[in-house]
């Protein structure tokens, strides 16, 4: 073997600005291990965000592969910005989540407004890692940071007459331009998505606020939407501006639009096939092959009693 | 000959960028992705094929016909085999189930078994024996258009467009060739 000791070629010397951009990364690592370990299990991938929530961690028990914060975030359903999922984040920027008013009425003692970040005060974080599978067929696992739904429920006080709760989406034609299209627009506006009481009520049943210990995108939902992961993802209803008490089952979005194909509950199924596409395997994003969908998109244990006497088929 | 080159050339340009996406830029969600984009390449040249014949006064391109036909038909295979190979995992079973059961799959079946039989007989010898089967392409159209709506969950404002032009053709088509659908 030839050693070749001086024969350095301009193309073997580190570009100076390289050479500072490794140093100041290295200083970026030490300050993390200074700072806290959250960090370093962030730096360790790239792209991915800076918490700023506080929250309890999810100590993941199940041991599911989280997707990428970016497949979560720019491959997204929102109709009220395009029908094209890869379209959604770069039309998102017109959504302005802050400030944010919820109105809650309907069969309550009594009615009220509450701004996003004072209902965020009223509750303590927590992370939920939930698998999330869309009725089309593909799905992912996401690391959703929010608090339980009933918690809210107790909080806003129904009524005993309450039966379902009902949610809708912010109507403005300002921050979404689908709904500016009339009868052009994809689907109708606003949007509306409702769940049974004792679902609702079910400890899985979470208002997220943020997911990778960071506040909603909004192609996510910002600022506060329903996570609902046993169900379609259909249900788990985007950028909340209203939330009503009801005592007849609400007519949600995609019933009224297709109501042979979509129903109220939209249960994950894999036995009960959508009627163009089989719901029996999902393609999880990132992934080439299929993977078995579960009854209950596996959450079968938590929630399988709410549904003990009902008909899967009929009630789809 | 360079002009017939530089067609198939082109022709087959998506096919390497398909390849490009799926394997170097990962898409997020692989299958759906070479649905989507295989069905349209398939779709807008079946109705370019089509379309040759209205336009040949401007521009003759009627001795590609064949070729562009047959490249139509070489995106109906990526889809069809990316359904069979990547969707069903190569489950007989569920192929033939799903294409029985449900009316979004067997639109798509049935245009395929045609695309299959056209590009068989489109070789010369059989081609002067088979030809006049070759209006079955009318039936492709119609029911490829339909799948491709239900294909989506809703219409795009896009797609709603790409159906107009799609009924564009189709009345030039119908009116240039009344005599097949009406006479006798």
């Amino acid at each position: 073997m030839k050693f070749q000791r001086f024969n350095l070629k301009e193309k073997d010397i580190t570009p100076e600005e390289l050479f500072n951009n490794r140093r100041k990364f290295l200083k970026l690592g030490a300050a993390a291990v200074v700072a806290n370990s959250a960090v370093i299990d962030l730096l360790a991938k790239d792209n991915y965000p800076t918490s700023n929530l506080k929250y309890i961690k999810d100590s993941n028990p199940q041991e599911l592969e989280l997707n990428t914060f970016e497949q979560i975030t720019s491959y997204n359903n929102f109709y009220e910005f395009s029908t094209g999922k890869e379209k959604v984040k770069k039309l998102a920027h017109t959504l302005k989540p802050s400030p944010w008013s919820i109105t809650v009425d309907g069969l309550v003692e009594k009615p009220f407004q509450i701004d996003v970040s004072d209902l965020i005060k009223q509750f303590s974080l927590e992370e939920r890692i939930y698998r999330f599978r869309c009725v089309e067929g593909w799905s992912m696992v996401v690391p959703w940071v929010g608090f339980e739904l009933s918690k809210f429920i107790k909080y806003s006080r129904p009524l005993s007459s309450a039966k379902y709760i009902r949610f809708e989406t912010l109507y403005d034609e300002e921050q979404f331009p689908d709904q500016r299209r009339g009868v052009f627009g994809a689907i109708p506006y606003p949007y509306v998505e409702g769940l049974r009481l004792d679902e609702a009520m079910n400890s899985l049943t979470i208002l997220s606020v943020g997911l990778y210990g960071k506040t909603l995108e909004n192609q996510n939902g910002a600022p506060i939407r329903l996570i609902v992961p046993w169900k379609y993802g259909f249900k788990s209803i985007k950028s909340i501006a209203k939330i009503s008490y009801v005592s007849e089952e609400p007519l949600n979005t995609w019933q009224r639009a297709t109501p042979k194909e979509y129903g109220f509950y939209a249960n994950v199924n894999p036995e009960v096939d959508h009627p163009r596409w089989s719901q029996a395997k999902e393609r999880v994003l990132g992934k080439f092959f299929k993977q078995k969908t579960k009854l209950f998109n596996g959450y079968e244990k938590e929630v399988g009693h709410l549904y003990a006497d009902l008909d899967l088929r009929k009630y789809f | 000959m360079i002009n017939r080159v530089f067609l198939f050339i082109l022709l087959l340009l998506p096919a390497p960028v398909l390849l490009y996406e799926v394997l170097v830029i990962e898409v997020n969600d692989p299958i759906k992705y070479i649905y989507t984009f295989s069905g349209t390449c398939a779709i807008v040249l079946l109705f370019f094929t089509t379309s040759l014949s209205l336009i040949k006064s401007k521009v003759n391109l009627l001795k590609y016909r064949r070729m562009i036909g047959l490249f139509a038909f070489f995106y109906a295979c990526i889809h069809f085999l990316n359904f069979f190979v990547f969707d069903a995992e190569l489950d007989i079973d569920f192929v033939i189930k799903e294409s029985l059961d449900k009316p979004f799959v067997y639109l798509g079946m049935i245009s395929f078994l045609i695309l299959c039989f056209m590009a068989i007989t489109s070789f010369k010898k059989l081609y002067k024996k088979y030809n006049k089967y070759h209006r079955l392409i009318y039936v492709v159209l119609v029911l490829v258009t339909i799948h491709f709506v239900m294909a989506q969950k809703a219409l795009s404002m896009e797609q709603w467009f790409y159906l107009f032009v799609i009924l564009v053709i189709m009345y030039f088509k119908f009116n240039q060739r009344k005599g097949l659908f009406l006479q006798r």
